[in-house]
């Protein structure tokens, strides 16, 4: 079985919830990412997204923009993401790996991602193309490789069941009309839908987006399956990279665990 | 608004090219404007008000003049400008903001987004802006504030905001960017003024039936000026949109040469340019499948041009069918030969282009050998010059 099918099959039967840590591959550099991936995975994070650099990032902030910009700067491909996971999994063969991206550059490495040496990637996120589809429809055919799906705020009744269906990972529910990284949460508005979505869904639903801080994952993981940090560990990342200093993260990130659990 | 073909199809692509690649959020705000679009654009009010605002406030038709000294230069055939620099505001860019303002009015849409690259299309939004009376923020490169400094300051005088994008390249192609982002989170009473024929369906196709006021147009002025169609309209491409404009009423008109103009910047083979369709490949770039600059791992290539309105590294979809099925022809020109072509025409014809469009004059040199004394070759005159002073007169060393 697929670890991320697997992993949020084991939370769920424990009554836990998820935990899902983003970072940006290549940010500050390729073998950092290495490092920053077994802290998240011994600090707490269940399942590891990794963001795939791309020039032209529509759907993230600022904060995230400038991590992509700075993984390009090294000459970050999906070429050297699967390298690099592929030494990772010599660690670590639990933890699941989810790709988050654009889809040219998934389209541009249709081989890499059908191959998928290994099964070393679990699952892929296209940011860029609408929830009823996946990269299968744009000719990638991919082997045990599942999908996840974003529903929005604005998505309507009829493509939520749609959407939802098409997700074999899990739904991704973007918490808010926003970029990632921004503020805004509803947290009533964000009940109701993810309680719609659960009708229609056989997989987890997951929230992210605009968690900032311990009490937003709190809020949000009574209401979800589990939930999505990405900007405010990708800042803290930003922070360290000079002295190479993450014990910040580790503990932030064992902090969310704990209050989530 | 006549239809000449029935692309694109439902899914919004032209042949394999087109579509809708945007994030979730923005799949509700697409299928409103479709169908809102498709409600109005075959009903005679909103035509009327259409044509209304077009003759009233642009200042439409556009005159297909007779460009007898630049005839003469050559020495074969006839030499025929649509005057879109006439239009109100100095572009066509108003054609497509006159048509997609009235939709936001009918959706009840609060506030007014743009995102520009020469200024025109930033100018244009705040033109039909102001005269609404709606918010609206006009998001630009940072490079092309420097460079378009004269339309920076005309959008701020008509009472929008402008935003200068800082990241990426600071041009055309973040400031599109910008806009999505800022349209991703403002989705529910914002609508989005896209500037060309460009990102996610339905946004090709509405822009494509806005500006095709000046095919539709040409067809007429041909008829009534020298008696047949044209042998070739000659336009030049950023996005793609006063090239489609010009280009679609013709597409089963055969006897007409359709041919589009990229920017070559330092030359094609330098890859420093702005030509995807010359020397690019497909990929995905702000909602659409088409023709684009990218490299090897798939990401988005650094553009370059004189002209900040074909500084963008992707091209309509339309532009992209055209190419395959071979209906329209697409050349580039370069930096130089569009330099060379702005002062020309200045000094020929007492018309000073904007250097976009000096890119389709440029081409002449070379197309006007291939046609005898009879035909009727028409370079559509996207927009003035006047911005584009400050950048010319740098290049020639002089300051003003
Ligand atoms: C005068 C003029 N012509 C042409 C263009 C290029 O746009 P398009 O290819 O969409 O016509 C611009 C864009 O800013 C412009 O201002």
């Amino acid at each position: 079985m697929n670890r991320l099918t697997r992993k949020l099959s084991e939370i769920k039967s424990n009554n836990k919830k998820a935990l899902v840590g983003y970072l940006v591959a290549g940010d500050p550099d390729i073998e950092t990412t290495v490092e920053l991936m077994k802290l998240f995975s011994s600090s707490g994070v269940d399942i590891i997204e990794i963001g795939v650099p791309f020039t032209d990032p529509i759907a993230e902030g600022p904060i995230i923009q400038k991590a992509h910009d700075r993984a390009l700067k090294k000459d970050t491909s999906l070429i050297s993401i699967f390298e690099m996971i592929e030494k990772y999994r010599e660690f670590d063969d639990e933890t699941p790996l989810v790709l988050m991206g654009y889809l040219n550059t998934f389209i541009y490495h249709k081989k890499l991602i059908e191959n998928n040496e290994n099964n070393a990637v679990d699952s892929i996120l296209v940011v860029d193309i609408p929830g009823e589809l996946n990269l299968g429809d744009y000719g990638v055919k991919s082997n045990n490789i599942n999908t996840i799906s974003l529903i929005s705020p604005t998505t309507k009744k009829d493509r939520v069941k749609l959407i939802a269906e098409n997700s074999t990972g899990f739904v991704y529910y973007v918490t808010l009309r926003g970029v990632t990284g921004s503020s805004n949460l509803n947290i009533d508005e964000i009940k109701k839908n993810i309680k719609e979505i659960k009708r229609h869904a056989s997989v987890p639903t997951l929230a992210g987006f605009g968690i900032k801080s311990i009490e937003d994952a709190k809020l949000l993981a009574d209401c979800s399956d589990g939930v999505i940090i990405g900007s405010s560990l990708v800042q803290m990342i930003e922070q360290g990279s000079e002295k190479k200093e993450f014990d910040r993260i580790g503990k932030y990130i064992s902090e969310i665990k704990k209050a989530i659990s | 608004m006549e239809s000449n073909n029935n692309l694109p199809d439902k899914n919004g692509f032209f042949g394999e090219y087109g579509g809708k690649f945007v994030p979730e959020t923005l799949m509700y705000a697409l299928d409103e404007l479709e169908n809102t679009y498709n409600k109005l654009k075959d009903s005679n009010e909103f035509k009327k008000q259409f044509y209304k605002d077009l003759s009233e406030f642009v200042g439409r038709p556009s005159p297909l003049y007779f460009a007898e000294r630049l005839t003469k230069h050559y020495g074969t055939g006839s030499i025929w400008l649509k005057r879109e620099d006439l239009n109100h505001t100095g572009a066509h860019k108003i054609n497509n903001t006159i048509g997609q303002i009235l939709l936001a009015k009918y959706m009840g849409k609060k506030r007014i987004i743009a995102e520009t690259g020469a200024g025109q299309h930033g100018v244009a939004t705040a033109t039909v802006a102001a005269r609404l009376g709606l918010e609206c923020h006009i998001y630009m490169g940072a490079e092309d504030v420097q460079r378009q400094s004269l339309n920076v300051y005309r959008i701020k005088l008509l009472g929008a905001k402008v935003h200068s994008v800082d990241s990426g390249s600071a041009t055309l192609k973040d400031a599109l960017n910008e806009a999505l982002r800022d349209w991703v989170t403002n989705v529910d009473d914002t609508y989005y003024i896209i500037g060309s024929v460009t990102g996610p369906h339905p946004y090709p196709m509405i822009v494509r039936d806005f500006n095709s006021v000046v095919g539709e147009e040409l067809i007429d002025q041909s008829k009534e000026l020298f008696n047949t169609m044209p042998d070739a309209i000659v336009a030049c491409v950023g996005g793609g949109s006063n090239a489609m404009g010009a280009f679609y009423p013709f597409i089963n008109i055969n006897q007409t040469r359709l041919i589009g103009v990229e920017a070559a910047g330092n030359g094609l083979q330098t890859g420093e340019h702005a030509a995807p369709l010359n020397d690019g490949s497909p990929g995905v770039l702000h909602g659409a499948l088409s023709y684009l600059m990218q490299d090897e791992a798939g990401q988005v290539k650094a553009t370059k041009s004189v002209s900040a309105g074909l500084d963008y590294p992707g091209v309509g979809p339309e532009h992209s069918w055209l190419k395959d099925s071979g209906r329209a022809e697409y050349v580039a020109v370069d930096d130089d030969e569009a330099l060379e072509a702005f002062h020309q025409v200045s000094e020929l014809e007492g018309i000073i282009p904007a250097l976009e469009t000096a890119h389709a004059f440029a081409y002449l040199e070379t197309l006007m050998k291939e046609f005898d004394d009879k035909s009727n070759i028409i370079v559509n005159v996207s927009g003035r010059g006047d911005k584009d002073i400050n950048t010319v007169a740098e290049i020639d060393g002089i300051k003003i």
